[in-house]
């Protein structure tokens, strides 16, 4: 037992390592890297939305001095971006922006002068840029292959929904669209590629999936995977716009290849906007089947997606939206069927939130107003239909740990709900979400495995070696803290090495809210292992069995014991290292360790560590671990979470200023409450960011306000107080029983900002964002409509 | 183009360099004196990654201004700001409060920062989000930014042991 | 986007400036001030932008930014004041004088973008701020994917398909306190020195939006005393950034309900500020109360003149400008 101090690393607000060295400006990212001899890459595109090339003639670029190589869609033969998607066009171009050649050159200024020497001859074609235009009979066609512009049309049904519909008290409809947006992460798109030599391609570049990057770059390649080496240093956001390779990474490569030097491509300004890959206009029809006594029976939703001009990867992921909401209600049955449809417009996929944020938008809205026809309480209607754990899913789902109704209590508490609802000034609104989301997606790929390694030096510092890349969700903190805890050492004497293929073992990566479960088991094992080693070595010195010793404060003690750490002094004894100054200290710590009857009963983990590295056969300490979920498909965890957002309304102007947001959060376990409180606030924002303002201005196909300035996100003066409560239901599958909190709440805040917007103005807002516009507006149709049922 | 021969002080340290005409100050930062810590982002003034202090202590977007106009001039750039291997006040309360995730903002928004606190040591909540409008930050959404701020200055008065 | 290849010139002095505009625009194909050889730039937040936009791209530009003559705020004997047109927006907003005597300028200046922007921008740039349209304001490679327009020398608008002139918009916000200030600009160049009260110095014309001739350049506001009520206020997307999507100063004496010589002007819905007539009338006549406010804001419509779905729709647009109105009176009646 460690008297006097909390040694405990898990559940401590701790600030992250990484810290010191982003503040100072030490940290580096992809634009910050220049290999020797680094190219400068420009592409060459799309001017149309729809057209056939009849000429690309590259002959004048080639010539211009400084250019070192061109490449065209000859050049980048069965190279596929994704699926059907060449990463260069070479005969129809489908969308404006789409990829039509490049050069690279000494520096920009001459990349640039060479793309304006290409000549291309277009051919305009026929073009359809909405989803109504794309579904006209006789409308023109995207991709020849696909007759009716139609992609894909799925429907995923669990249980019986027609028949809860046939039998449901009421049933309620509403229609909702949401807008095209843009993750918007601070850093640009950059990829640096060395493919100077050809058994060996390294890729600089921010990414959520080294691993998945990796594969791709080596299927069309043909390499083998350690061909391929990733570096992602540090990842400047990613907010699901990270997750896959785009044509601009095989771009650099390619002209990396061809002429034989690294090659750097930045995207800038509204470059970014053509493409990144986030949510294209979306239109849902939403249904749900209720009792009056507020039992919700089903759900059906239709969804038409709009894929641009290259939706291929967007039906898959409808399956889990719809699923969503299965996971918060035990529901009789639910339907969720999406069409993705093709237009000339930027390929769209899924942005941060997936697309769950305008669906809970509009579910929530639409429960509250459902629970206003039955005369409840809307927390009431969600406490009633909320599930809780051993709840068993409509797929098979275990819901192990749930604490959903905690959740929902508590900011119903905090808020003074019952004091406010139904009982603010007008103009003055209060909503309440709830949601779920899964930790980890297997099915999604092959596998959904993690692993990692943890070795332990002669100084007891810590190295853990994870694939995962950290790009400001805090996850390599949070496996530093992680692995202390397993071996009782401080987190800040971990170092995390991650970010490079070359060294790191596999980890799928940071997407589908996998981290902290997937990878944090991981790496608990591999420091188990390690622990396991040095336990053995421990044994040996403290004369007592294995199973006879703890790992903690910096020390190995045998259980049952006491020992004082105010008097221990730090944990590494070596000097010259960090704490030099605390090796007399810790000599005499060391020498004078806790007796009990002459023996020792303790141990600084240093001083194993150092025993085992500098024993006769050199036991080096090194575990490995590595973690998969449990089940087949899916996976075995959820967060759940509730919010509720208060908001004013200027009737006049339609302007929203949110007020508060309260947040419950059910992730687990608190690794890090610090970090997780930073998730919350990056997620209300993100939230709160598209629900009111973030929005793509579309005309004939192209964006009409792709900048940091027009498209709007908030600021500083925009953004509410919030307050935290984070539930811990301890699941049984997550380390230290911890799941996710890196997409749950963004769902979730969602759905309470919009429910409180429409209750605000006692509507259900039919479009997403709710720009001060379109609140304007319904508030006129409203006043229209009541002056004409008055009259 | 002919360049010309303009000289800088960065951090106090003065660079001598050879620049073109259309040389912005956060080209000459990255390429020419080679701090990276100053970040490309949208180079037309509305995110904020690219800002440095000029010689008043204000924040200054590197991103619109020419290299030459501030040839004879003095800016501080991220990596001044720690003296002595130590962080500075606020860059360690970033750290401390959680208002540092991915990391990208983080220069511009701490030289923003700074800046705000140089005119207004203990701000008002207003002189808060007016000083630190200028910067976007998606990850925290600005919320531990500004109370990494609010408690600028009592720690820097817990450091100094000066109570007043 | 990168800057365009141009030479960089720093004068010396005012007389060398307005030299070099001379010398440096000669040969100039047209007199079209597109096609001007040469640029003035201050802070630079305006013009860096447009031309990395391409929007422009003049082989020189004249720095002002440090030239001496330019810097001063400076007290007149009379009580008026007389402002450099290089001197930095956060140097006038942060002026005492200003706070208290034209408080409708304190209020412009401190909405003008954020306090990056307004730690280099200078009065002169926001002054001759280039009007603006979200199918100009974009880059040249987008631009690419549609036929140009007026602004990029093609005969059409893409704002109103139908029209004649350009749309874009002046979304400036010191004009606005400057016109019902009643400032005067001094405006010199190689041959000379002219007054021009700023209200006579936009036209309703997206592209030649100044009554600037070649060579010209603005070197002075002189604003007069002024003991009356002022206040300026505008509407954006978010607070402390952006263009407004509409803005309004006004300013009247008398005090209370009482009000005498009004003058309310309105921004960011056309190609230059409109400066209200029969509504300021109104209020002269019948003060400030509630009615005669309402009266006068029915009456803007009359003179707002066609206003675009450009940045917004145009319903929302002219509602945001009544109601900005509104509030600016209820705001000059209380002060």
């Amino acid at each position: 037992m460690i008297k006097n101090i909390d040694a405990s690393v898990v559940g401590t607000r701790q600030p992250r390592l990484d810290g010191p060295e982003k503040v100072s400006g030490r940290a580096l990212f992809t634009d910050d890297v220049r290999p020797a001899g680094m190219l400068h890459g420009k592409i060459l595109r799309s001017r149309y939305k729809h057209a056939r090339i009849l000429k690309l003639d590259t002959s004048k670029a080639e010539r211009l001095p400084g250019v070192k190589a061109v490449i065209t869609a000859v050049d980048a033969t069965g190279i596929y971006a994704t699926q059907n998607e060449p990463a260069i066009c070479g005969d129809v171009t489908r969308y404006i922006g789409e990829e039509l050649a490049a050069v690279a050159a000494i520096d920009e200024a001459t990349a640039a002068k060479a793309l304006e020497l290409i000549d291309v001859e277009y051919e305009v074609l026929p073009s359809v840029t909405t989803i109504k235009e794309s579904l006209e009979p006789g409308a023109a066609q995207v991709d020849p292959g696909i007759p009716g512009n139609i992609v894909s049309d799925n429907t995923d049904s669990y249980g019986e929904t027609d028949e809860a519909f046939a039998h449901a008290d009421l049933v309620f409809e509403d229609k909702f669209v949401t807008r095209p947006t843009h993750n918007l992460f601070a850093e640009y798109h950059v990829c640096v590629a060395d493919f100077s030599r050809p058994d060996k391609l390294d890729i600089w570049t921010p990414t959520q999936t080294a691993y998945l990057f990796q594969h791709s770059f080596a299927r069309s390649f043909k390499l083998s995977l350690n061909q391929v080496r990733i570096v992602h240093l540090h990842t400047g956001g990613a907010f699901s716009g990270r997750g896959s390779v785009r044509p601009h990474h095989y771009i650099a490569a390619l002209l990396s290849r061809k002429a034989q030097r690294p090659v750097k491509v930045f995207s800038s300004g509204d470059e970014e906007f053509l493409i990144c890959r986030t949510l294209g206009d979306n239109e849902y029809k939403l249904r749900t089947a209720v009792n009056r006594d507020g039992i919700v029976k089903a759900i059906d939703v239709e969804a038409t997606l709009d894929g641009g001009g290259q939706g291929h990867a967007l039906g898959y992921f409808g399956w889990m939206v719809g699923l969503c909401m299965s996971w918060i209600m035990d529901l009789e049955g639910i339907r969720f069927r999406r069409q993705v449809v093709l237009t000339n417009q930027r390929p769209n996929y899924l942005g941060h939130g997936g697309m769950m944020i305008g669906t809970n938008a509009g579910l929530m809205q639409q429960l509250q107003r459902i629970a206003a026809t039955l005369n409840m309480d809307p927390v009431d209607l969600l406490l009633k239909n909320a599930i809780e754990a051993g709840h068993h899913g409509m797929t098979g789902e275990h819901f192990a740990s749930c604490g959903l109704k905690e959740c929902l209590e508590k900011v119903r508490d905090a808020s003074g709900w019952k004091d406010k609802y139904g009982k603010l000034p007008k103009w003055h609104g209060i909503g309440v979400s709830m949601g779920s989301m899964a930790a980890g997606a297997r099915g999604a790929f092959k596998h959904d495995t993690s692993a990692a390694m943890v070795k332990v030096g002669e100084d007891g510092l810590v190295t853990v070696y994870t694939g995962i890349p950290d790009m400001g969700q805090g996850t390599h903190t949070t496996m530093a803290i992680i692995a202390a805890e397993v071996l009782g050492i401080r987190a800040q004497n971990v170092q995390v090495v991650a970010g490079d293929t070359d060294i790191t073992p596999v980890d799928v990566g940071a997407f589908a809210q996998r981290g902290t479960i997937m990878t944090g088991n991981a790496v608990k094992n591999a420091a188990t292992e390690a622990r396991e080693q040095l336990a053995k070595n421990a044994a040996e010195y403290l004369g007592v069995a294995e199973a006879d010793l703890e790992f903690a404060g910096g020390h190995i003690y045998v259980s049952g014991s006491e020992i004082d750490l105010s008097v221990q002094g730090d944990d590494s004894i070596l000097p010259g290292t960090r704490s030099a100054k605390n090796a007399e200290a810790n000599q005499a710590a060391v020498a004078s360790s806790t007796e009990s009857d002459g023996k020792p009963t303790s141990v600084s983990f240093a001083k194993i560590a150092y025993g085992s590295l500098h024993s006769k056969e050199g036991r080096f300490v090194m575990g490995r671990g590595f973690y998969t979920t449990p089940v087949d498909f899916g996976t075995a965890a959820w967060s759940f979470g509730a919010q509720i957002a208060e908001v004013k309304v200027d009737p006049e102007t339609g302007e929203v200023n949110v007020l508060k947001v309260w947040v419950a959060h059910d992730c687990g376990r608190a690794i890090n409450p610090l970090a997780i409180e930073g998730q919350i606030d990056g997620q209300v924002y993100s939230a709160m960011s598209q629900v009111l303002y973030e929005e793509c201005e579309t005309d004939e196909g192209q964006y009409l306000n792709p900048s940091r300035l027009e498209y709007k996100m908030p600021r500083t003066y925009e953004m509410p107080d919030v307050e935290y409560f984070i539930v811990e239901s301890n699941d049984p599958y997550g380390p230290f029983g911890a799941k996710e909190v890196g997409e749950g709440p963004i769902v979730v805040a969602g759905g309470a900002i919009a429910a409180a917007v429409s209750n605000a103005i006692d509507a259900f807002l039919p479009e997403i964002p709710m720009t001060p516009y379109k609140v304007w507006r319904e508030i006129t149709k409203n006043e229209k409509r009541r002056r004409g049922e008055a009259a | 183009m002919a360049k010309h021969i303009m000289c800088l002080t960065v951090n106090g340290d003065l660079h001598e360099f050879a620049v073109d005409d259309t040389d912005t100050l956060l080209d000459v930062i990255r390429n020419q004196v080679g701090f990276t810590g100053t970040k490309r982002g949208c180079t037309t003034g509305s995110c904020g990654v690219c800002t440095i202090n000029n010689d008043r202590g204000e924040s200054i977007l590197a991103c619109l201004t020419h290299a030459l106009e501030w040839n004879g001039e003095a800016i501080t750039t991220i990596e001044g700001l720690e003296a002595n291997s130590e962080l500075d006040a606020i860059q360690a309360a970033f750290v401390e409060f959680g208002a540092v995730q991915c990391g990208f903002c983080t220069p511009g928004v701490i030289m923003s920062a700074k800046a705000l606190l140089n005119k207004y040591p203990n701000p008002t909540e207003e002189q808060i989000n007016e000083g630190m409008a200028g910067v976007l930050c998606r990850c925290t959404g600005h919320i531990k930014v500004k109370e990494a701020i609010r408690n600028d200055f009592r720690l820097r008065q817990a450091k100094s042991g000066v109570r007043r | 986007m990168l800057l365009p290849e141009h030479a960089y010139h720093q004068p010396a002095s005012l007389a060398e400036c307005l030299d070099a505009l001379v010398r440096l625009d000669a040969g100039r194909a047209k007199d079209d001030e597109r096609l001007a050889k040469v640029q003035v730039v201050a802070g630079g937040t305006d013009v860096i932008f447009n031309m990395r936009l391409r929007l422009f791209q003049p082989e020189n530009l004249v720095s002002i930014r440090r030239l001496p003559e330019l810097q001063k705020i400076e007290q007149l004997a009379d009580g008026g004041l007389r402002i450099g047109a290089a001197c930095r927006l956060v140097d006038i907003a942060d002026s005492p004088v200003i706070h208290k005597r034209f408080p409708a300028l304190k209020d412009a200046i401190d909405a003008i973008a954020s306090v990056h922007i307004r730690n280099i921008g200078t009065l002169g740039g926001n002054i001759c701020l280039e009007t603006r349209c979200w199918y100009t304001n974009n880059s040249a490679e987008w631009r690419n994917g549609r036929e140009g327009c007026f602004k990029t020398d093609c005969e059409q608008c893409h704002v109103i398909p139908s029209s004649h002139v350009c749309h874009a918009i002046n979304n400036a916000d010191s004009p606005l306190a400057l016109i019902v200030l009643n400032a005067v600009l001094t405006i010199q160049s190689a041959a000379g020195s002219r007054e021009l009260p700023i209200a006579d110095f936009y036209n309703k014309d997206g592209i030649a939006h100044m009554a600037l001739e070649a060579g010209e350049l603005v070197t002075h506001v002189t604003i007069p005393p002024c003991e009356d009520r002022s206040v300026f206020i505008k509407f954006t997307p978010r607070k402390g950034m952006d263009f407004s999507l509409g803005a309004v100063a006004a300013r009247c004496g008398g005090s209370g309900e009482q009000a005498s010589d009004v003058s309310v002007v309105i921004g960011s819905v056309s190609s230059a500020p409109i400066i209200l007539d029969e509504p300021a009338r109104i209020l002269e006549r019948e003060g400030l109360g509630d009615a005669a406010i309402d009266n006068a804001v029915e009456r803007i419509r009359d003179e707002m003149g066609e206003v675009t779905n450009l940045y917004a729709r145009a319903t929302y647009k002219k509602q945001i400008t009544k109601v900005l109105v509104r509030r600016a009176l209820v705001a000059l009646r209380e002060h």
